[in-house]
C-alpha cells in the first residue's frame, strides 16, 4: 500500500497556478460567443436567427450575445452562415441581472469560504464541473474554498438546474439552514434562466424566480474556472474587474459587475 | 435467506419468424402480428386485453427477451407498448390499445418484474391504474408536494402553466418492510454527499449498524422532459434529448437522432457513423473514468481518488480541445453530425486517448494490488446472476453480475457491427466485479476510437434534408450506464407528438435494492458509486 | 440516648399503626397515610441515625429468651451510615408514593400496599438495629416476604408474579447459606448476641473463616445481586411500583452489603487476600454484565435494574479492594478503598431512586416503558426531564456530580495498588481497573440512550406525544434527591469525614487525614503536615489560592514522598467554581459577538425533506445496536422468527427478524442447574414404578436406616 505515497509523490503537483497566473491548457474552457460586428444588418439578423433560445439579437450590424441566455450548442459556431466570434475565456461570471451587484462576503472569508451545492434539477454537467474543482488541477482547498455538506456551516449557496419543482421544498430550506451572511450563486444557464428547461409546470425556469440570486455564472455548463472565479469573487477575491475581452462591452442585460479589490 | 427468482422455464432461442408462430399457436387470435413498421421489429398487437399477461410472461421467462420499457400513447384511445429485446430476432413489441374512457390495465409486473416502476409512473403520470399492482403510489410526483389526481402527461394538461393549486399531503407516511422491533428509517438526502450530489433521497431501513434495506426515493430532478417536447420542432427536442442527462449526453443525442432518422428514412453517411462511434466511446472512457473516480472517493482511497480524478479532467478537457463542447453538446443532428474534424485534431484526440488509458490502467494495476481498498469492494453489494436476469439490470452492472447483454452487440447500430470489439462481463456481480468491468469497458471504448478513427474515410458529414411526414420510431444505444431508447412519435404538423425516453439509470436505480439488503452502514456510498447511476438520467 | 431511643420506638409505631389505621380509613385516603406514615418514619430513623452518626453509639437489650440467649438491639456508626441512606431513599418514595398511589386506586388493594409498604420499612429498620442472631434473621426473613409481596403488587402484569418468585426463590436459597453461619457461629459461641460472637470467635481457624466468607458471600450476594446470583433482580426490579423499585434499589440492596460486612469485617474478620480477590474479581464481572445489559436494554425500568447490578459491582470493587488492603496490613489504603465503596453506595442509593421514581412518572404519564416508543418528552414534562438529567449524569459519573467522586475515589484505589506486595495482585488490580474502566464508558453510552431516547427528539409513539406534566409531590422528592447527588458530588471533603466515622474505630484513623487534608486551614497546616510535603505543594502551584478559598476542597489521594512529588488530587468544588467561571466568561463574551449578530432559530436541518417523521429518528434499540453488534460473544442472541415476504420475487412486503437472547447468567448457571435438576428428578422418579412390594421394601429399609442412626448416636 505504501506505494500510493510514492505514486503521489512522484506525480509531483498538478495544480493549475491560476489565478496566480492564467490557465491556458487545450480544453479548460468551450468558450463562449462574443458581440460580432457584421459588415450589414441583414447579416446580423441572419447570424441571430440561429439561436434556438433568442440568446443573440441583432442591433444594426452587430450581433449582440445575451450569455444568460446561451446554451452552448454551438449552432452560431458551426455550420451556420454567419459564425459569430467565439473567445476562450472563462470569466463571464456577473451580478444578478435583477438585483444588480451584491457586495462580496468580505474579508473574514476570503480564506475561508464554505459551499454548500445543491442540485436544483441539474442535469449532471454543471454539478459534474463543480465536483471537477475538488480534483487536483484545480484543487480549490488551496484557495481556501471548501464544500460543506451541512447548510449550517455554509457561506455559499451554489445553485444548479432550473429548479424543479419537487428540489423547491428542499433548496429553500437549505437555504433558510444557512446562517448570515450568506451568498447565493446560481451556476449555469438552467439556475439563471432555466434554459432549455425553461419555465413550465415541473420548472421554475431559474433560480432567481425562488430565491434572491447574487451572482450569475452563464455556461452550458460552465467550466471549473468559471465557478472558481464566481468563488472568488464572492469571497472579495479576484483582481479582474471588467470582462476579459477589452472589445467588448458589458452587455446591457448583465448587472455591474461585483467590484471590490480586496 | 434471501429470497432467490426462480430459475427460468425451459428457454428456446426465437427467431422473427418461430416467435410469431409460437405466438400464435399459443394465442390465437388475441394475439395478431402487424407488419407496421417493417424491418427488423416483431409487433404484437394484443386484441383481447386478457391474453397480455400471459404473452408478456411467455415473452419474458420461455422466449427470452429482456424488458426494455413500457411506452404509453395517448391519442385518440390509449396506446400501450412494451418493449421486449430478444438476443435472437431484435425487438418485440406488444402493443395494447384501450379506449381512452378505460382507466385500468391489466399490471405485468408481478410476472416481468422490470415493469414495476414503468406502471407506477404510468398511474402517476397518466393517471392509469395498474391491476394487480402490488405498489402504486406515491412515485415521480411526490405526495408531500403534489395533489392526488395530477396527471401532468395527459393531453389535456398544458405543460406551460405554471400557476396551479398544489395541495400537498400532509400525512405521507414512507411505506417501510421492515419490522423488526426497533426498526426505524433514516433518512439520507436529498441534499447530501458533501454538498456535490445528485438529489436523491433514501430510507435505510435499519435497527442500528446494519442496513437492512434501502429505498430510493427519486424524480427530485423530474423536469417534465417528456411532457415539455410535445409539440416542439424536432431540433428543439434534440437540445433537450441532449440536455437531460449530460454524463451520457451524446449517447441520448445519438439514440434521438436515430429514431429520427428511422422515422423519416434519413440515411446516414459513413463518415458520420464511425465519428459517432469515435464520439460515443470516447464519452463512454469518460463516463467510466468517473465512475471509477467516484469508487475510489467512497472507499477513502485519496490518491487513487485524485489519479481518477485526473483522467477525467483530461478527457473532458480532451473534449473540449476536440469538439469544442467538455460535454460533447451541440455535434449530433438528425442525418449526421453538425461539424466535421480533420487528421489534426482526430491524431490529437487518438493521443490524449492513449494517455488517458495508459493512465487509466496503470490505476487499474495499483488498485488491483491495494487490499484495503480491495476488501470493502469484495462481496459488498453482491447482485446474484438470475437476480441480475430477473431484474434485467442494464449496462456494466448487469455485465459484472454475468448479463452478456449490449446493444451494440445485440441490435448494432451506427455500424458497430463493422468494429472489433468484446463485450466485458464478469459472474461474481460485487463491486470488485463491477469495477474490473468499468476498466475493461474503457479499454474497449479506446479501441474502439482507434478503429473507429483510423477507417474514417472522407465523404459528406451530413444526410440531405429530407421532409418530415408523421411516423414514429424508436432509436437506441448502449449508453455508458446501460442501453437507451428513445421513442420519437412525430405529429401530422411535423412537430413531436410523444417523446418517450427509456433511460438505462431508471431501470438500474430499479434494481438497486437487491444489491442494498442487509449491509453495513459504511458501505453504503461504496455500493450506489459501483453501481455507477444518474439519478437526473433516472428522472428525465 | 434517649434522642436515639424514642425516634427508634417512633418508627415502629408509626408503621405498624400506619399499617391498621390503613384497614380501617376509607381507601381513597390510603396514598396519602402511606405517605406520611413513611415519610415520618423515614425522618425519626434520620434524626435516630444521625444523633449516632454524630454522637454517641446506642445499644439495649431487649428481652431473654430461655434457653436460646438475650435478644438485643444496637445502633453502632456502621448500620447508623446505612439507616441514614435508607431513611433518605424512603423518605423520598414516600412522599413520592401520595400522587404515584393513586394510579393503582380502583383495581388494586391499595390497604393492602399501605401495609406491606410501612411493615417493610420496619423490617429494614430492624434489620439495622438487631444485634442478635434471632432478630436478625427474622427480619431478614420479613423484608424478604414483605418484598415479595410488593413485587407481586401489580400481579395482572405479565411475568411480574413470576419475578417476585424467583426473587423470593434466590433470596431463600441465600437465606438458608446465612442461617447455617449464623446457627454455626451462635452455637460455637454459646450466644445468640453480635457482641459476644466478636469476642469468642477470635481465635476461629482459617478454613472456618473461608467457609463462613463463601457462605455470607454466597447468601448475602442474593440481596445485592452480584453476577451470577442476579438473574431475578432485572426481572423484579421493574415489575415492582416505582416507589418499591426505588425502596429496592436504593436500600435493599445496601443490605446485602450490610450483612456481608458485618460478618466478615465486622464479627469474623477474613484476614486473607483470596477472599477480597473473590469480592474483587466478581464484582469487576458483575459489573460489566450490568452495564453490557442495561445498554441493550429498551425497557427503561429494567435498564435502571441492570444499571443497580454494575453499580452493586463497582461497590464491590471497593469493598474487594479494601479486604485486599487490610489482610495486607495497609488500613490506611483499606479505609480509603471502604471510604469508595460507601461513598458510591450513598451516592447509587441517591440517584438510582431518583432515577426509578423519574421512570415511574413516565410510566405514569405516557403508559409505556418501552424506550423505542418514548421520546420528546422534554417538552411534555420539563421538571422531571431536568431532574432525570440530573440523575443520569449522576450515574455516569460526570462532575460535578456525586458519581464522579465515587468512581474517580475507586479508579483510584485501583491504582493504588502499586503499594501492595504481590505482582499478580497489581495485575489483578490493573485488570479490574481496565473493566471498571470500560463499565464507565459505556455507562456514559447506556444513559445518553436512557435520557435521549426517552426525553429528547420526536415522540415516537401516540402515547409519548399525550404525556402530562408529573404532579407536584412526585417532583419534591426527586428534587431532594438531584440536590443531595449535586451536594454529595460538590463537597466531598465535608462526606468524607463522615464516612470515615462511620468505619471507626475497625479502620485507621489517619485515613481521612490522609484523603482530606486540612490544608487550607492555614493553622492546621502549620501543625500537622511535614513541612517538606508543604513545600512540595507550594511548588505544584497549591499555594495560589490558600487565603481566598473557603474551607476544605481538596480530596488528596496520593502524597508523594520526598523523592516523588507527585500528587493526585481533585477538588470538585473549586473545579465547579472555576467551570461556572468560566461559562459565565463565554457568555460574556457571546453576549458581546451576538450584540452585532442576528440571530436566527432555524427548523432542524435533515436533508431537506419537508419533515421528520418519527418513523425517521433513532430508536432506542437502535442507538445501542452497535454495542450489542461488538459484545455479540456476549448477548449470542438467537434467532427466534425471521420471516420475509413478497407478493412475486423482488416485491417485498415486509422483513422481520426477531431476536432474543438469554440472560448471560442464566444461560450459564441457572439453564445448565435447572437441566440437573430436573435429571436428578428424573433419576428419582425411576423409583416411582407402580410395584407394591418395592415400595415396601423402601420403607423397610428407611426404618432400617433411622433404627441404625439412632443405635449409633
Amino acid at each position: 500500500m505504501s506505494f500510493w505515497f510514492w505514486h503521489g509523490l512522484r506525480n509531483g503537483i498538478q495544480s493549475t497556478r491560476y489565478p496566480h497566473a492564467p490557465e491556458t491548457a487545450p480544453g479548460v474552457t468551450p468558450g463562449r460567443p462574443v458581440d460580432t460586428q457584421f459588415s450589414s444588418a441583414e447579416e446580423a439578423a441572419e447570424a441571430a436567427a440561429v439561436c434556438p433560445t433568442g440568446a443573440i439579437h441583432a442591433e444594426s450590424a452587430r450581433a449582440v450575445v445575451d450569455l444568460r441566455k446561451c446554451i452552448w450548442c454551438q449552432r452560431c459556431r458551426f455550420g451556420c452562415p454567419r459564425p459569430l466570434h467565439w473567445e476562450t475565456s472563462h470569466t463571464w461570471a456577473a451580478g444578478s441581472a435583477a438585483r444588480g451587484a451584491a457586495s462580496p462576503l468580505g474579508s473574514p472569508f476570503g480564506h475561508s469560504l464554505h459551499v454548500m451545492v445543491v442540485d436544483a434539477g441539474d442535469c449532471g454537467a454543471c454539478l459534474n464541473e463543480v465536483k471537477q474543482l475538488n480534483n487536483p488541477l484545480y484543487n480549490i482547498h488551496r484557495l481556501g474554498i471548501f464544500f460543506t455538506p451541512t447548510p449550517r456551516a455554509a457561506d455559499v449557496l451554489l445553485v444548479v438546474g432550473p429548479v424543479s419543482e419537487n428540489m423547491k421544498g428542499p433548496l429553500l430550506k437549505t437555504y433558510e439552514a444557512m446562517p448570515e451572511p450568506k451568498r447565493v450563486l446560481a451556476a449555469g444557464t438552467c439556475a439563471i434562466t432555466g434554459g432549455v428547461f425553461g419555465r413550465s409546470f415541473m420548472s421554475h425556469g431559474g433560480v432567481p424566480s425562488v430565491l434572491p440570486v447574487d451572482l450569475e455564472i452563464p455556461g452550458d455548463p460552465p467550466p471549473p474556472l468559471a465557478i472558481l472565479d464566481a468563488l472568488l469573487l464572492t469571497a472579495g477575491r479576484a483582481k479582474h474587474s471588467t470582462l476579459s475581452n477589452p472589445e467588448t462591452a458589458p452587455s446591457p442585460d448583465h448587472g455591474p459587475r461585483l467590484v471590490k479589490l480586496p | 435467506m434471501t429470497v432467490s427468482p426462480p430459475p427460468p422455464a425451459q428457454q428456446r432461442m426465437f427467431d422473427t419468424t418461430a416467435l410469431a408462430t409460437e405466438v400464435a399457436r399459443r394465442f390465437g387470435t388475441a394475439v395478431t402480428r402487424t407488419s407496421e413498421n417493417g424491418g427488423a421489429a416483431s409487433w404484437f398487437v394484443v386484441e383481447d386485453r386478457s391474453a397480455l399477461v400471459p404473452l408478456c410472461r411467455f415473452l419474458f421467462s420461455e422466449a427470452g427477451c429482456g424488458f426494455a420499457g413500457m411506452i404509453v400513447e395517448e391519442r385518440n384511445e390509449w396506446n400501450l407498448r412494451y418493449l421486449f429485446l430478444n438476443p435472437g430476432c431484435g425487438w418485440v413489441y406488444c402493443i395494447l390499445r384501450l379506449p381512452l374512457s378505460t382507466r385500468t390495465v391489466p399490471s405485468i409486473s408481478v410476472p416481468v418484474h422490470p415493469a414495476d416502476w414503468y406502471e407506477r409512473e404510468a398511474e402517476d403520470l397518466f393517471g392509469l391504474t395498474f391491476q394487480g399492482h402490488p405498489r402504486l403510489g406515491d412515485f415521480v410526483l411526490h405526495d408531500q408536494v403534489w395533489q392526488e389526481g395530477l396527471t401532468p402527461m395527459r393531453k389535456a394538461f398544458d405543460a406551460g402553466q405554471t400557476q396551479f393549486e398544489l395541495r400537498p399531503q400532509q400525512d405521507w407516511r414512507p411505506t417501510l418492510v421492515v419490522q423488526d422491533p426497533g426498526a426505524f428509517a433514516m433518512p439520507v438526502g436529498p441534499v447530501y454527499e458533501g454538498g456535490i450530489g445528485e438529489s436523491v433521497h433514501f430510507l435505510l431501513e435499519t435497527v442500528g449498524e446494519d442496513v437492512i434495506r434501502a429505498v430510493p426515493r427519486l424524480f427530485y430532478n423530474y423536469r417534465g422532459v417528456e411532457k415539455i417536447a410535445e409539440g416542439k420542432s424536432l431540433w428543439d427536442v434534440l437540445l433537450l434529448a441532449e440536455r437531460f442527462s449530460a454524463k451520457s449526453a451524446f449517447a441520448h443525442s445519438l439514440a434521438y437522432c436515430q429514431a429520427v432518422e428511422t422515422a423519416l428514412h434519413l440515411e446516414t453517411p459513413p463518415r458520420a457513423r464511425h465519428l459517432r462511434v469515435a464520439l460515443s466511446e470516447l464519452e463512454r472512457l469518460r463516463h467510466h473514468a468517473g465512475v471509477i473516480n467516484g469508487i475510489c472517493r467512497s472507499t477513502a482511497l485519496a490518491v487513487s481518488e485524485s489519479h481518477a480524478a485526473i483522467i477525467e479532467e483530461k478527457l473532458l478537457r480532451a473534449s473540449a480541445a476536440f469538439s469544442g463542447h467538455r460535454y460533447l453538446f451541440g455535434l449530433n443532428t438528425p442525418g449526421g453530425l453538425r461539424r466535421d474534424f480533420d487528421s489534426e485534431a482526430t491524431s490529437a484526440l487518438l493521443r490524449s486517448v492513449d494517455d488517458a488509458l495508459q493512465l487509466l490502467e496503470r490505476l487499474e494495476q495499483r488498485l488491483s494490488y491495494s487490499s484495503s481498498f480491495l476488501d470493502r469492494l469484495e462481496d459488498v453489494g453482491v447482485v446474484s446472476p438470475a437476480s441480475a436476469r430477473h431484474l434485467n439490470l442494464l449496462g456494466p452492472v448487469g455485465r459484472a453480475s454475468g448479463l452478456r447483454r449490449d446493444v451494440r452487440r445485440v441490435c448494432p447500430y451506427s455500424g458497430y457491427q463493422h468494429f472489433q470489439f468484446q463485450v466485458a462481463h464478469e459472474e461474481e456481480g460485487d463491486g470488485y466485479a463491477r469495477l474490473r468491468v468499468l476498466f475493461a469497458e474503457a479499454r474497449q471504448s479506446a479501441s474502439l476510437i482507434h478503429q473507429a478513427i483510423e477507417t474514417l474515410e472522407p465523404g459528406p458529414l451530413c444526410a440531405d434534408p429530407v421532409p418530415i411526414r408523421a411516423a414514429a420510431a424508436l432509436g437506441w444505444v448502449e449508453a455508458p450506464i446501460g442501453a437507451a431508447g428513445h421513442w420519437v412519435s412525430f405529429g401530422r404538423d411535423g412537430t413531436i407528438e410523444r417523446y418517450r425516453i427509456l433511460s438505462p439509470s431508471f431501470r438500474n436505480w430499479m434494481g438497486l435494492h437487491v444489491a442494498v439488503e442487509d449491509f453495513a452502514f459504511q458501505d453504503f456510498p461504496i455500493i450506489l458509486s459501483t453501481f455507477g447511476l444518474s439519478a437526473t438520467e433516472c428522472d428525465r | 440516648m434517649l434522642l436515639t431511643l424514642v425516634p427508634l420506638i417512633l418508627v415502629f409505631v408509626l408503621c405498624g399503626a400506619g399499617a391498621l389505621l390503613g384497614f380501617v380509613l376509607p381507601e381513597r385516603r390510603t396514598p396519602a397515610l402511606t405517605a406520611l406514615c413513611g415519610s415520618l418514619a423515614a425522618a425519626m430513623a434520620l434524626l435516630a441515625g444521625a444523633n449516632v452518626l454524630y454522637g454517641s453509639p446506642f445499644s439495649g437489650q431487649l428481652w431473654t429468651i430461655e434457653p436460646l440467649g438475650t435478644l438485643a438491639v444496637s445502633l453502632d456508626r456502621l448500620s447508623a451510615f446505612f439507616l441514614i441512606v435508607a431513611a433518605v431513599v424512603i423518605l423520598a418514595s414516600s412522599i413520592f408514593s401520595a400522587s404515584y398511589l393513586k394510579r393503582y386506586a380502583g383495581h388494586h388493594s391499595l390497604r393492602a400496599f399501605n401495609a406491606g409498604y410501612l411493615l417493610l420499612i420496619a423490617a429494614i429498620v430492624l434489620i439495622l438495629i438487631a444485634d442478635d442472631v434471632l432478630s436478625f434473621l427474622l427480619a431478614w426473613e420479613a423484608m424478604s416476604i414483605l418484598c415479595y409481596l410488593l413485587v407481586n403488587f401489580e400481579h395482572l402484569r405479565d411475568g411480574s408474579s413470576q419475578a417476585a418468585y424467583l426473587m423470593l426463590a434466590t433470596g431463600e436459597a441465600g437465606f438458608i447459606a446465612v442461617e447455617f453461619v449464623f446457627v454455626f457461629l451462635a452455637i460455637k459461641a454459646g450466644s445468640l448476641e453480635f457482641g459476644q460472637l466478636k469476642t469468642a470467635l477470635a481465635g476461629l481457624g482459617p478454613a472456618a473463616r473461608w467457609g463462613i466468607f463463601l457462605a455470607t458471600f454466597f447468601g448475602f450476594s442474593t440481596k445485592t445481586g452480584l453476577v451470577p446470583l442476579n438473574s431475578w433482580l432485572p426481572r423484579a426490579h421493574p415489575a415492582a411500583p416505582a416507589n418499591v423499585s426505588a425502596i429496592l434499589s436504593g436500600t435493599i440492596l445496601n443490605l446485602g452489603f450490610y450483612g456481608f460486612i458485618r460478618v466478615n469485617f465486622d464479627l469474623v474478620p477474613t484476614g486473607t487476600t483470596g477472599t477480597g480477590v473473590v469480592v474483587l474479581v466478581v464484582g469487576t464481572v458483575s459489573a460489566l454484565v450490568g452495564i453490557l445489559y442495561a445498554t441493550a436494554e429498551g425497557d427503561l425500568k429494567a435498564l435502571l435494574a441492570h444499571s443497580s447490578i454494575e453499580n452493586m459491582g463497582v461497590i464491590a470493587i471497593g469493598v474487594g479492594a479494601a479486604l485486599i488492603f487490610a489482610a495486607s496490613q495497609l488500613p490506611v489504603l483499606a479505609g480509603m478503598a471502604f471510604i469508595a465503596a460507601f461513598y458510591h453506595m450513598l451516592n447509587h442509593s441517591l440517584y438510582k431512586s431518583l432515577l426509578f421514581l423519574g421512570a415511574g412518572v413516565v410510566d405514569e404519564r405516557t403508559g409505556t416503558r418501552d424506550l423505542d416508543k418514548l421520546g420528546g418528552l422534554i417538552r411534555l414534562m420539563p421538571y422531571t426531564a431536568g431532574l432525570f438529567l440530573i440523575g443520569a449524569l449522576a450515574i455516569s459519573a460526570v462532575p460535578p456530580f456525586n458519581g464522579f467522586v465515587s468512581e474517580w475515589l475507586t479508579f483510584e484505589m485501583l491504582l493504588r495498588s502499586v503499594e501492595l506486595p504481590s505482582t499478580s495482585l497489581r495485575l489483578l488490580f490493573a485488570l479490574c481497573g481496565a473493566g471498571l474502566a470500560l463499565t464507565a464508558a459505556l455507562a456514559v453510552t447506556c444513559f445518553v440512550k436512557a435520557f435521549a431516547m426517552g426525553f429528547l427528539g420526536v415522540s415516537r409513539s401516540e402515547a409519548a406525544s399525550c404525556a402530562s406534566k408529573a404532579h407536584k409531590t412526585e417532583i419534591a422528592p426527586m428534587a431532594l434527591l438531584a440536590v443531595l447527588c449535586l451536594l454529595l458530588g460538590l463537597l466531598p471533603t465535608y462526606v468524607i469525614p463522615v464516612l470515615d466515622q462511620s468505619l471507626s474505630p475497625r479502620i485507621d484513623p489517619h485515613t481521612v487525614q490522609a484523603l482530606v487534608p486540612p490544608f487550607f486551614a492555614p493553622a492546621a497546616a502549620s501543625t500537622e503536615l511535614p513541612p517538606a510535603f508543604l513545600a512540595d505543594f507550594h511548588n505544584l502551584g497549591a499555594q495560589l489560592g490558600q487565603r481566598i478559598l473557603p474551607g476544605r476542597g481538596l480530596v488528596l489521594l496520593h502524597r508523594g514522598g520526598a523523592e516523588n512529588p507527585v500528587i493526585f488530587a481533585m477538588s470538585p468544588s473549586y473545579a465547579f467554581a472555576a467551570l461556572v467561571l468560566l461559562l459565565f466568561l463565554a457568555w460574556l463574551v457571546f453576549a458581546r459577538l451576538a450584540r452585532t449578530r442576528k440571530l436566527a432559530r432555524n427548523e432542524l436541518w435533515a436533508g431537506g425533506i419537508p419533515k421528520l417523521l418519527p418513523e425517521m429518528v433513532y430508536t432506542a434499540t437502535g442507538f445501542s445496536n452497535p454495542v450489542r453488534v461488538v459484545f455479540d460473544a456476549v448477548f449470542r442472541p438467537a434467532i427466534i422468527e425471521s420471516k420475509r415476504e413478497t407478493v412475486a420475487v423482488h416485491f417485498r412486503t415486509a422483513i422481520l427478524r426477531r431476536r432474543q437472547d438469554i440472560y448471560l447468567v442464566d444461560r450459564l448457571f441457572f439453564l445448565p442447574l435447572a437441566a440437573l435438576l430436573r435429571w436428578i428428578a428424573g433419576q428419582f422418579a425411576r423409583m416411582h414404578h407402580g410395584r407394591l412390594n418395592a415400595y415396601v421394601t423402601y420403607a423397610v429399609g428407611f426404618l432400617l436406616f433411622v433404627l441404625l442412626l439412632g443405635l449409633y448416636s
